[in-house]
């Protein structure tokens, strides 16, 4: 019982540490930290301290450097208070205000309704359920075993990324076995059902990071609490992936936090220092799974079409802004790239050799079936469609566009990546079986985006609750 | 106007509804999850106590106890039976190479070479395997006491010639 309790204190403060860190990351790129909720803060500091540390522990192992806990987490940590007191002694010298406007809306006064309680019971109950599910049952799952728990058991048994005796995807990025490898540091030793416990955890950040992100777009707290619970309880895909260790959770969450920063940028409703935001995510998208870079392209290219084809007044001014993103993404893309290139490892490149315009053919039905199935996803991707139809033409002159172009271009990006599937006529059928819910998984969070969006218009009677304006100048958001 | 916004209330309506049939659908599929992980607290049977009720993990210990941490053993087992990736997860930091019990003589003594494999594991040791006959015959393999469902060679694989045996 002993035993437990310190595994739990130590998994605890692994954790808290990767906050600490995230949350320092966090106050250098926003000028005003504290204009955001508890919740919002939070939700971004977990992903960027992911990032930053395993980058670091990537960087130690390049410099052939042991891990252990001091090295992994004593300098990042030391390194991000001295910017932090840096940037803090820079802005006083400078006589700039101590802290900017906050960009919050203004919180609710309403007491919490009945609904409102409804709501958090039933999040509260999928992650209470997720959460011992996740810590009562040692790792099982394939790819867990096969390559995301296997890597990080070898990084911790051999202190470093030692790939040498681990063929099978020694070329995936490694931001999600890092992140358990230090876990298991912290715990002292290879306990895989604590560290398993991350995934529900996670899963919590990104249904908050969901509530905020519907917050800023105007939803009152009922409503906002009332879409994340639909995204949360709708089909089995989410909830499984709360309990499995798949980089594929991850990997959604990255996904959701860039589109949703970059949403709110093109709505002029994002906090200060949006842009800055976001790159951490772009890096975490490129560093979490093979399918990160292409879904941060999409992202990239959906805002720069709808820049494009709403054409704001200063447009050209905001397309030079993406450049902050793709800095993001290319400190999470290069640093493993060159690292595998210097070892020389194998980089997966046997998707792209051949097109197989059959397989695009038989995928549909599987595809379709994956959207409208209660088992995969339940009425979620419905709902989305009917908010994108009932938005009209307005959906034509509005910043909507972005993640319906998102959307639509990934939906169409699955199918051609059937299509150039190098995978036997035998196995096509097993093949997607298996991988379309993990691939929709991850845009499905951005289709909760829409349905948001509907449910703000779609609901019918106007909003309950006070909505006031944003206190910053609208079209000063980066 | 105000057909159609009825209308869209309407389905609206018709949404949460089916949402919360599909909420009671859920806690219906989980409830046997729920059944299972209650009974498992209150009998303490969790974590790695979980695996121990597992014969491929138990066997598996037995091999980490005589396979050394940093030596290459061959896997000898399909792919498709999803086992071998649970053997190579609890065996790493050990380097783990699978081949099919199809591979014939000359393809297995080629990969023991290359690999300097000093280890072959044939998981399902009762079933007939193509190269068992060569094994048997060749002095470079000696199989191990090792309890369990499969066959544990210690290779010298120096040994080997380079002659095709098929």
């Amino acid at each position: 019982m002993i035993d437990t309790a310190l595994a739990l204190l130590r998994f605890s403060l692994g954790l808290g540490s990767v906050f600490l860190l995230g949350y320092l990351g966090f106050a250098l790129l926003v000028p005003n930290p504290r204009g955001f909720r508890v919740l919002e803060s939070l939700s971004y500091s977990f992903g960027i301290g992911a990032v930053v540390l395993t980058l670091w522990m990537l960087l130690l192992s390049w410099w052939g450097h042991p891990f252990s806990l001091i090295p992994i987490l004593v300098p990042p940590l030391a390194g991000a208070f001295l910017l932090v007191a840096l940037k803090m002694i820079v802005r006083k010298r400078a006589g700039g205000p101590e802290s900017a406007p906050s960009t919050i809306p203004a919180p609710s006064s309403a007491p919490f309704q009945v609904w409102d309680w409804v709501f958090i019971g039933l999040l509260s109950a999928v992650l209470l359920f997720a959460y011992f599910r996740a810590v009562i049952y040692p790792m099982w799952a394939w790819d867990t075993i096969a390559t995301w728990g296997c890597k990080a058991k070898l990084f911790y048994q051999t202190g470093g990324m030692d790939l040498t005796c681990i063929e099978a995807h020694n070329y995936y990025p490694n931001l999600v076995p890092l992140l358990l490898s230090y876990l298991y540091f912290c715990l002292g030793e290879v306990k895989d059902h604590l560290a398993q416990g991350l995934f529900p955890f996670w899963g919590a950040l990104l249904l908050g990071m969901l509530y905020s992100f519907l917050r800023r777009m105007g939803l009152n707290r009922t409503r906002a609490l009332g879409v994340t619970a639909f995204f949360a309880l709708n089909g089995t895909v989410f909830i499984s992936h709360l309990f499995i260790a798949y980089a594929d959770l991850p990997l959604a969450y990255f996904a959701l936090a860039a589109v949703g920063l970059l949403y709110l940028w093109l709505m002029d409703a994002a906090p200060v220092g949006a842009l800055a935001l976001a790159a951490p995510f772009f890096a975490g998208l490129a560093w979490c799974k093979y399918e990160g870079p292409p879904l941060a392209g999409t992202i990239l290219l959906a805002a720069f079409l709808t820049l494009v084809w709403l054409r704001p007044p200063d447009w050209k001014m905001r397309v030079l802004k993406l450049g902050i993103p793709i800095l993001g993404l290319a400190a999470g893309f290069l640093p493993w790239r060159l690292f595998a290139a210097f070892r020389h490892l194998e980089m997966g490149a046997d998707h792209v050799r051949n097109l197989y315009p059959h397989q695009l053919l038989e995928s549909i039905p599987y595809f379709l079936r994956a959207l409208v199935d209660p088992f995969f996803f339940g009425l979620l991707w419905p709902a989305a469609v009917l908010a994108l139809i009932f938005s009209g033409r307005g959906l034509w002159r509005s910043p909507r566009l972005f993640p319906a172009l998102f959307l639509g271009g990934n939906l169409l990006a699955v199918l051609v990546a059937y299509a150039v599937a190098p995978t036997s006529a035998a196995e096509f059928d097993m093949y997607v079986r298996a991988t379309i819910d993990r691939l929709l998984l991850h845009i499905t969070p951005v289709a909760a985006l829409l349905v948001g969006d509907g449910v703000k218009e779609w609901g019918g009677r106007p909003q309950a609750g006070p909505q006031r304006p944003l206190e910053k100048p609208l079209g000063k958001a980066y | 106007m105000s057909i159609l916004r009825n209308w869209r209330h309407c389905l609206f309506w018709l949404v949460i509804g089916c949402w919360v049939g599909q909420t009671i659908w859920l806690a219906w599929y989980y409830a046997p999850d729920v059944k299972e992980m209650a009974w498992r607290v209150a009998s303490g049977r969790t974590g790695t106590a979980v695996r121990q009720e597992d014969p491929l993990y138990r066997w598996a210990l037995t091999l980490a106890a005589v396979i050394p941490p940093r030596d290459t053993y061959i896997f000898l087992d399909n792919y498709e039976a999803g086992k071998e990736i649970e053997a190579r997860y609890h065996l790493t930091p050990r380097k783990h190479v699978l081949l099919s019990p199809a591979a014939p003589p000359s393809f297995l003594f080629h990969a023991l070479r290359q690999e300097k494999a000093s280890y072959l594991v044939v998981r399902e040791g009762k079933k007939p395997w193509k190269s068992q006959d060569a094994v048997a015959e060749s002095a470079a393999f000696l199989l191990l006491p090792v309890p369990g469902p499969g066959l544990v060679f210690k290779v010298d694989y120096e040994r080997l010639p380079g002659k095709f045996h098929d």
